[in-house]
């Protein structure tokens, strides 16, 4: 007998339900201050988009069928109705197109409770039962088709390599085996912003370490982990791991994208069920310790007002803090924090698939206001850091929409840019 | 199942609940009410109380009432004509008197009226609901909103609304259980609610006070006078038709908050001053006390009641100001047209429609 | 037996191992549960994690206490309040002391401090109370459970103070009677979160611990 898409779902948010879920929906007061962190709720003030509330359906779930003491309550009549496939869909744009996942719910829970992450999966659930927004959906079937969700070709990759190189003089050898670190990229950086790869070029010729790019596995996005979808995610990660470790490499460098680093660096092990051969380093991680044993020192700073925006999934969910301020110390010598910076900083608007699912544009827009707020509350800004290169896509589009006028930049290239000569 | 829907079942769960627990306080408060022949045999007295109501001695020991009339010489006394005092607070009468006439305006006016007073309110506020019906919007729901107030403002408002109905009450039963309610549910039960209800009112007391300032604090800005209000003065408000004009807030709701914290400071000292007596050696800070705080509650609660009958089903749309912080656009334009056209920037003579942006 | 006696006596005992029993087995069984293994390569401590994360969240973050000051002041206010009148009150000490801990007491307030207490607790709980139906947001994922869980508390702290001149055994039989049904209430109802919180919090302290952060 065949299952219900809303059977499938439930399955799947069961499953996922393990003590650490469970006691989230144990301890949820209902205390509504989630709304006041959410980018969604603050610039919609629709009372929908309040971060527990997107959790409806796989709480009834839970407390219909997998509780403790749930068959009491279902004896007096208090458990929940069961979860409906129309339930599903009126939420679906609320569990796809109004979170990031960035987790900034969290820091002000009195429980603690990790909503970014239990949405996560319950993406399961939707992924399962194919109730996936079309936009998240076509970058899945690009995944397959080319292994990039934007649809980058090697030979596009090649052509951006070979324009690097001849911008900066240095050789990029692809699959070099036995190279000590192997770069993954977002399709954002190869499309968008190729620079980073002529910056990576030159710092680690600086740094003298070498370095390499797989033919087979060069994408970092994780469509997997965007949609929700446990086996795609796990698929992503093999193809990188067995680059990795067919070429020998002792670090996997993750990108300056913020959901690739989580999905290789904390989800990877877990989703292919076993630790990797090699460590994953971030490129800020790697920056930074380059810079203190002094393989790349700073050479002269950038002297225009600097802020940083703080990629949810490298700081509030990935814990790296500090490491950027560092390098933005020794980079520039006009920093400046924006109001709530660093743990609770307020997330682009765009993560976690949004950027990705059209249907939510103008949600993402209007979430990057709160982003806008922070940027013009300091006077005279002129660069904004954004270490993460979907943010940056969600930067040009949403500084575009509110009218503002600021260079957005990598911190890659900016520290390329400050190297000592 | 939209989410919609699903908000609205929410809001009907939630609105069960919220009747669900009225129920347990009615219940609590019927029990008892009609607890008074269970509670008979369970008293525990305290050591100096009076253990019997059918006590034969109640009038005074038998034999101490004196064999004659002697009314000139006690009404003599009473008028400082044949003995004098040193006491400051006697006004050089032997005999003071303020105790009784304190007393007497007790009984016979506020004790008999008070309760009248409010039954009338709310039978005129009953019968104008009757004649003139609900103050619809005009225009209808534009289905487009402004924000009113703040989650704070309506926090603040809905404490002091709470603890206000709360000291009400239990004001009531204190101050008229023994004229209404003894006859009803008998002397003991009468006693134990009035213990309950005392203790009650004496811990809510204090966070009324509390209460007013924080109401004070947010509500003070837009209360002033101001010229526009001379005009809702002399239309009554429009309570007999008419058009008036009104920035954010109206006259009519100016006076209210003026009133309320007025009569709420007085209110709130008196119950300080009967909270602790020993703070006056004077007598009469006592007694006025007692007689200000009856008069004060009496006009608060008359007042109150107007004030809740037009939030809610007096008036279309006025209830959403305090739930939802939100009121439709028609409404405003109807009733704070100034108010509506200073944060919208539109003129209030043309009703907003749906579809229409803002 | 008298109807104080009862609901002191027999129907206490019988709520109080409800109470006890079916708390104990939400928790377990929420333990039961277990947690995903994660085989990452940690950057901290998950262990250390759970403790920091459970003292994190009794401390807003300075940058979000402009919006959330009422709800943290309330919020403060009627669970310090409740828990001070619960173990400090004098009666409640002695009925504690005599009927559960064998003997086995505390020094208690002086009324007064308890008076003081119980108004930061009123205070405190009508404030969170109001904002639950008078906020879009409240209104939307408020349900019965919350309600009731409220109200239901209210009444025993509202019944607790009519005991309060301790003239009448129906005032504090009324109490005595709400708490019972308060005490039944509990484990099924959302009043949990009193134990579950460390479980909640420490869950998330360990995930992030592990990852360098508490967020």
């Amino acid at each position: 007998m065949s299952q219900s898409k809303a059977e499938i779902a439930v399955e799947k948010f069961l499953e996922f339900t393990d003590g650490e879920v469970a006691s989230f929906f144990e301890s949820c007061v209902h205390c509504g201050l989630c709304a006041g962190a959410c980018p969604f709720y603050v610039s919609t003030q629709d009372p929908k988009y309040t971060p527990t509330y997107k959790l409806l359906p796989m709480v009834k779930a839970y407390k219909r069928e997998k509780a403790p003491l749930s068959k009491i309550r279902k004896m007096f009549g208090l458990a929940p109705d069961p979860v409906t496939e129309e339930e599903l869909l009126e939420w679906e744009p609320l569990v796809y197109d109004s979170c990031t996942m960035c987790g900034r719910c969290t820091t002000v829970c009195p429980m603690g409770i990790d909503i970014a992450g239990t949405i996560r999966k319950m993406r399961e659930g939707y992924a399962a039962a194919g109730l996936v927004p079309e936009g998240l959906q076509r970058s899945a079937e690009f995944v397959e088709k080319t292994s990039s969700p934007m649809g980058v070709t090697l030979k596009a990759l090649e052509a951006q390599i070979r324009h690097q190189e001849k911008e900066t003089g240095i050789p990029i050898e692809i699959d070099k085996k036995g190279a000590d670190y192997m770069a993954i990229l977002s399709s954002m950086e190869i499309m968008g912003y190729p620079e980073i790869i002529g910056a990576y070029a030159k710092l680690f010729k600086k740094a003298g370490l070498t370095w390499t790019i797989s033919s087979e596995a060069y994408e970092a996005t994780n469509v997997g982990v965007q949609i929700g979808s446990g086996p795609l995610a796990k698929s992503i990660v093999k193809r990188v791991v067995d680059a990795a470790e067919a070429l020998e490499v002792k670090y996997v460098i993750s990108p300056e994208c913020g959901h690739a680093y989580g999905a290789i660096r904390w989800a990877g092990p877990n989703l292919i069920g076993r630790q990797f051969k090699f460590d994953v380093i971030h490129i800020i991680e790697l920056l930074d310790k380059l810079r203190r044993e002094g393989r790349i020192p700073a050479g002269k700073k950038d002297g225009r007002k600097m802020t940083l925006h703080d990629p949810c999934q490298l700081v509030r969910r990935g814990g790296l803090l500090k490491e950027p301020r560092r390098l933005m110390d020794d980079s520039c010598s006009d920093f400046i924090e924006m109001e709530s910076s660093g743990i609770a900083n307020i997330c682009c608007g765009g993560g976690g698939g949004v950027s990705a699912n059209p249907r939510a544009e103008e949600l993402k827009l209007a979430a990057f206001g709160q982003k806008a707020k922070q940027l013009t509350g300091i006077d005279d800004l002129e660069v904004v850091i954004v270490p993460c290169a979907n943010c940056r896509t969600v930067f040009e589009d949403g500084l575009d929409e509110y009218e503002l006028n600021y260079e957005v930049l990598g911190l890659g290239e900016l520290v390329a840019a400050t190297l000592e000569e | 199942m939209t989410p919609q829907t699903v908000f609205r079942r929410l809001q009907e769960t939630g609105q069960a609940g919220l009747g669900f627990a009225l129920i347990l306080l009615c219940a609590l408060w019927l029990t008892l009410a009609g607890s008074a022949a269970y509670a008979n045999s369970h008293v525990r007295a305290p050591d100096n109380a009076v253990n019997s109501f059918d006590d034969p001695d109640a009038d005074g020991p038998p034999n101490t009432q004196g064999s004659e009339s002697r009314s000139a010489f006690w009404s003599a006394l009473k008028q400082g004509d044949i003995a004098t005092t040193s006491s400051s607070t006697a006004d050089g009468k032997a005999m003071q008197t303020l105790g009784e006439q304190w007393r007497l305006f007790r009984t016979q006016y506020i004790l008999k009226y008070s309760g009248w007073v409010l039954v009338g309110v709310v039978g005129l506020l009953m019968l104008y609901y009757l004649v003139r019906g609900p103050m619809k919007i005009k225009a209808g729901r534009s289905g487009k909103t402004i924000h009113r107030f703040s989650t704070v403002h309506r926090v603040a408002h809905w404490f002091i609304a709470s603890v206000f109905l709360f000291l009400g009450l239990s004001g009531f039963i204190i101050m008229l259980g023994r004229p209404v309610l003894t006859p009803i549910i008998g002397r003991e039960a009468n006693a134990i609610l009035t213990s309950a209800a005392l203790q009650g009112h004496n811990l809510f007391g204090p966070l009324f006070i509390f209460g007013l300032i924080w109401m004070f604090v947010k509500f003070v800005r837009g209360n002033f006078f101001q010229m526009v209000d001379f005009k809702w003065i002399f239309k009554l408000g429009g309570l007999l038709g008419g058009h008036v004009s009104s920035k954010k807030f109206n006259f009519g709701e100016k006076a209210w908050f003026w009133l309320l914290m007025i009569v709420g400071s007085v209110m709130s000292i008196t119950g300080l001053i009967m909270l602790f007596p020993w703070l006056f050696e004077d007598l009469r800070f006592l007694q006025a006390s007692v007689i200000l705080h009856g008069l004060g509650a009496v006009t608060l609660l008359a007042v109150a009641f107007g004030h809740i009958y037009i939030g809610s089903v007096g008036m279309e749309g006025s209830l959403d100001s305090m739930l939802k912080g939100e009121v439709d656009e028609n409404w405003a334009r109807e009733h704070h047209d100034l108010w509506y056209e200073e944060v919208t920037g539109k003129p209030a003579s043309e009703p907003a429609t749906k579809g229409e942006t803002p | 037996m008298s109807f104080l006696e009862f609901v002191e006596g027999p129907l206490f005992y019988f709520s109080g191992t409800v109470f006890v029993l079916a708390g104990l087995w939400r928790i377990i069984g929420l333990i039961r549960l277990g947690r995903r293994k994660d085989i990452s390569e940690p950057k901290g401590s998950a262990a250390a994690g759970f403790i920091r994360g459970n003292f994190r969240h009794f401390f807003p973050r300075r940058v979000f206490t402009k919006w959330m000051w009422m709800h943290i002041l309330g919020g403060y206010a009627f669970h310090i309040g409740l828990l001070v009148v619960l173990l400090f009150a004098a009666p409640h000490v002695a009925f504690l002391s005599d009927r559960i801990l064998a003997g086995f007491s505390w020094p208690a307030l002086p009324r007064w401090g308890f008076i003081i207490a119980a108004e930061f607790a009123f205070a405190g709980l009508i404030v969170l109370w109001v904002r639950r139906f008078s906020n879009p947001v409240m209104r939307l994922i408020s349900d019965w459970d919350d309600h009731i869980g409220s109200w239901l508390t209210f009444i025993v702290m509202l019944t607790g103070m009519f005991a309060l001149q301790e003239s009448h055994d129906i005032l504090r039989a009324i109490h005595m009677l709400m708490v019972d049904i308060w005490l039944l209430y509990f484990p099924f109802s959302r009043l949990m979160h009193a134990f579950t919180f460390f479980l909640s919090r420490g869950h998330t302290g360990a995930t992030y611990g592990r990852k360098g952060m508490i967020p």
